[in-house]
């Protein structure tokens, strides 16, 4: 006991080998970051002056698709699902037995690079894949069949998404909070038990469970609007990113929300590793003290931070409808405007990950390359070490960070474009729907050059 | 939290020992009728020894955690090509813990109650140590660490913590001053981050330049989430003679450039740890103001001219060049002036292992005991970094400490301290402690 006591109050004269890392940081500020991030937010602004100037309907046809073959062929997504089901069954067995080793065993590399990294964003980027590679309609049809049942119990509809929206925060909060996300045989649990909980909801509700209360599947279906390949007419379809949003059905308040919280659980992701947010915890970066005893700040941090962002947009578009006149309330506008910063979350949600993706994603090649941890070797990698060399190296960390900004400004243009099309399809006073444009406008050159801030500030973890 | 107390684990041991003796039985059997076949079958079916390793995978630590995996993947492979540890194969069970205290004390918990290790290994992070260390104790894991920290030779952990493949910071620091009085100036300035690391070395050298008849003019405290220095500069007394730096964390490289644009070609001389540049190439764009500067390295990164054939074994082993950057991909360069901890407190611990005839967790005490009772350990395969002299009363291991110049983009070895320049006054007897 007096050893446990002693060590509390030395522990915080005599920590020692408490380095943060030079490396990547490092370089990334001897960048000319300031100049980047004005560049940024002015293409942002210039995008801004250049639709006012432009013709009204410029916008509208950028997002117009181009239908291609029509969609048919076999039906084979509930296979592709029950499979992706056994796979999971499987990462779950790997999970509880494999290494305990978080970037050797591939239950923590599937989820955290694989699924969250990766197939997010391809369904942002491409289209939606998570209708064959989800884990639950597959077994969910095949249950039906097997047993002949239907499902008992309808859905509530008063609930709308808001299951969705609460499960949503719980997932943020254990991406965040949670002391020990990718710990193999942790996650494997959860993964396993959530895995039942959902198909259970599936039988007992119905596939409305699943676009209503399943995060995951909330989340997909949303970043899917901004996939590349769509359908319209009944036709497979493609057009720039964000074309299936100007054409997508109107949306409640609460995936409006949902769509918020996307983007500033993201955001917040970012911002609690900065300098900046250790400050404000009174936490010395250098010697960040472990995901453990941040818990708290980290749960309530992301409750403020989306809320502000919340808050911040509900003001603009308030602001804008009463410049432009408009008499709409104000959550038929929330729920118009909303689905046009899903470009800025997905932007955002690559940019973040790009460097996890390039190191993370070697632990991946590695996992694939002996996936049952006997000793395989598949792919010829036995021999191959991780890097991260291209972290220490200053010109490969100037094009990592210009790709990642450029991602941010990228998605915020067409955020900007998105926001216009969808202004011009429901005004008829041009010159007023412009005015109106100019609040929201502003709040997105201004997250631009937040999001760019994030990327260049100093971290501590 | 609950904490499992020791009786239990008299029983697992009872349990282990019949087990253990079933097998020998059995093999003793196989043996009798198929001489040949048995002894090698008996040699690969032994139980393995499982060594803990507690690993910083994740948070900040992560990228020390990679290098000092690979280290201890070479160090395991070539005891277990060597034969094991008394005829058993090494098992590294390696769990994250996140760069995290907590999870650090939970990691030695699993250790020892779910995956059967009979010791933990590898911890680096001080605040990892001092928050694991404690667990270690009350759960009788010998736990050897792999930190620098003084912790462990002030006399603030326990029995079961050991750091007999690394030299702490104490030694390190007042190791240096000798050559800095001597060569470069006994009018120092030191710029050091203002937290517990940068302390230790503000105490430590203060005390070792005083003692060499220098002084230290002025201590500059940055505070540790500054990004820029130009402003503190100024305050370095113009009779400075060198100037003493250890700044870490990104910042770094800004700290070398502007303190470049601030003094420009007439600096004083500029003396620092590697640790601020571990993992970064010394020649690296930016840090061409190094040039001429002199740094602590506690195994030169660079390969020198006079490099021992066990300097070149220990490189070849864990993959890595000449520039200590690994040769998969030379721009990816290791930490090399710690890592080599990881691979001689492994061969340390099975030198414990074969002396205390190691057999199962019973014998743990007896392993602490024949650590405790080593004391010279030559150069050697096992020992690549150097010489080294361990206290068993302190747990602490003493070493020669390197000196370097950046010359022309590498690090060139100046000057290599005695193990007596790094020994001071025992601080506190463990042996004395109870098992």
């Amino acid at each position: 006991m007096r050893a446990i006591a002693l060590g509390g109050i030395l522990v915080v004269l005599m920590a020692r080998a408490l380095w943060a890392h030079a490396s990547e940081q490092g370089f990334v500020l001897l960048l000319p970051t300031d100049a980047y991030i004005a560049a940024g937010g002015a293409t942002v602004a210039v995008t801004v002056v250049l639709l006012a100037l432009l013709p009204e309907r410029l916008a509208v046809a950028l997002f117009r698709p181009v239908t291609m073959m029509r969609g048919r062929g076999p039906e084979l997504r509930h296979v592709t699902s029950v499979l992706a089901a056994v796979g999971l069954g499987v990462l779950v067995w790997r999970g509880l037995s494999g290494s305990r080793d978080p970037l050797v065993n591939p239950m923590p590399l599937f989820v955290w690079v694989v699924w969250w990294i990766v197939m997010v964003s391809v369904q942002g980027l491409i289209g939606n894949h998570w209708r064959w590679s989800n884990p639950w309609t597959g077994p969910a049809a095949l249950l039906g069949r097997l047993t002949g049942m239907r499902a008992p119990w309808r859905y509530p509809r008063k609930l709308g998404v808001w299951p969705g929206v609460a499960l949503f925060l719980a997932f943020a909060g254990f991406l965040l909070a949670d002391p020990a996300p990718a710990d193999p045989a942790r996650l494997a649990v959860i993964v396993g038990l959530y895995w039942h909980v959902t198909l259970a909801g599936l039988l007992v509700f119905g596939p409305v469970w699943m676009v209503r209360a399943e995060p995951l599947t909330v989340l997909m279906r949303a970043y899917a609007r901004m996939g590349l390949l769509g359908r319209a007419r009944g036709r497979i379809a493609i057009g720039l990113s964000g074309w299936q949003v100007v054409r997508g059905p109107k949306i409640g308040l609460g995936m409006a929300v949902f769509i918020l919280l996307m983007l500033g659980s993201g955001s917040f992701d970012g911002l609690n590793e900065t300098f900046w947010w250790m400050g404000l915890l009174g936490i010395n970066p250098l010697e960040f003290p472990g995901r453990s005893a941040v818990i708290l700040p980290n749960v309530v941090g992301l409750l403020v931070a989306n809320s502000t962002l919340i808050a911040g947009f509900l003001g603009c578009l308030w602001l804008g409808e009463r410049i432009a006149g408009g008499t709409e309330p104000l959550v038929a506008v929330f729920g118009r405007y909303a689905p046009t910063i899903l470009p800025i979350a997905l932007a955002y949600h690559i940019a973040h990950y790009l460097t996890s993706f390039l190191v993370d994603g070697q632990y991946v090649l590695r996992a694939l390359n002996d996936p049952l941890g006997r000793g395989a070797d598949l792919l010829g990698l036995a021999d191959y070490h991780v890097t991260t060399g291209f972290l220490n190296t200053p010109g490969t960390v100037k094009v990592i960070w210009l790709a990642q900004g450029g991602t941010v400004v990228a998605g915020h243009v067409i955020a900007i474009l998105l926001a216009h099309a969808v202004a011009m399809q429901h005004v008829r006073n041009t010159r007023r729907a412009l005015l109106g444009q100019a609040p929201l406008a502003l709040f997105m050159v201004l997250y631009t050059v937040f999001g760019l801030w994030l990327l260049a500030s100093p971290r501590g973890v | 939290m609950s904490t499992p107390k020791n009786r239990p684990e008299t029983k697992t041991t009872g349990t282990t020992t019949r087990r253990g003796a079933m097998k020998t039985l059995a093999a003793g059997l196989g043996a009798a009728s198929l001489p040949m076949w048995a002894r090698y079958s008996h040699a690969q079916t032994a139980e393995p020894i499982k060594i803990g390793f507690q690993v910083h995978r994740t948070g900040i630590g992560a990228a020390y955690g990679r290098w000092y995996g690979r280290t201890t993947e070479a160090a395991a492979k070539l005891i277990n090509d060597g034969g094991g540890i008394n005829g058993r194969m090494v098992e590294i069970v390696a769990e994250d813990d996140g760069t995290d205290p907590k999870r650090g004390a939970e990691v030695v918990e699993k250790f020892a109650n779910q995956h059967g290790c009979d010791i933990a290994f590898g911890t680096l992070f001080s605040h990892v140590v001092i928050g694991s260390a404690p667990r270690a104790g009350e759960l009788k894991m010998p736990y050897f660490v792999v930190s620098e920290g003084h912790h462990v030779a002030s006399g603030m952990l326990n029995r079961y913590t050991l750091q007999p493949g690394i030299t702490d910071v104490k030694s390190q620091v007042q190791a240096m001053a000798p050559f800095v009085a001597q060569n470069l100036g006994k009018k120092v300035t030191m710029v050091f981050p203002d937290f517990a690391f940068g302390h230790d070395h503000r105490d430590f050298f203060t005390q070792a330049i005083e003692a060499q008849g220098g002084e230290v003019l002025a201590h500059i405290a940055i505070p540790p989430s500054e990004t820029s220095f130009t402003k503190y500069f100024p305050k370095i007394p113009r009779e400075t003679e060198v100037l003493y730096h250890v700044m870490v964390g990104p910042a770094v490289l800004t700290f070398v450039k502007e303190l470049g644009e601030f003094f420009g070609p007439a600096r004083p001389e500029m003396f620092g740890f590697i640790d601020s540049l571990e993992a970064v190439a010394i020649d690296s764009p930016g840090l061409e103001y190094l040039e001429g500067t002199y740094f602590w390295e506690g195994n030169p990164r660079h390969a020198q001219a006079d490099q021992s054939e066990h300097d070149k074994f220990f490189r070849a082993a864990v993959g890595v060049n000449d520039r200590g950057a690994s040769i998969s991909d030379p721009s990816d360069v290791s930490t090399y002036a710690h890592m080599f901890g990881c691979w001689e407190t492994l061969h340390v611990i099975k030198a414990g292992m074969e002396a205390s005839g190691y057999a199962g967790t019973q014998d743990r005490a007896a392993l602490i005991e024949a650590v405790e009772a080593m004391t010279d350990m030559p150069e050697s395969r096992a020992h690549p970094q150097g010489a080294k002299l361990f206290n068993g009363k302190t747990h602490q291991v003493f070493g020669h400490q390197y000196i370097s110049k950046v010359t022309g983009g590498k690090l060139l070895r100046v000057h290599t301290t005695s193990i007596e320049d790094t020994l001071y006054p025992d601080e506190t007897d463990y042996t004395t402690q109870p098992f």
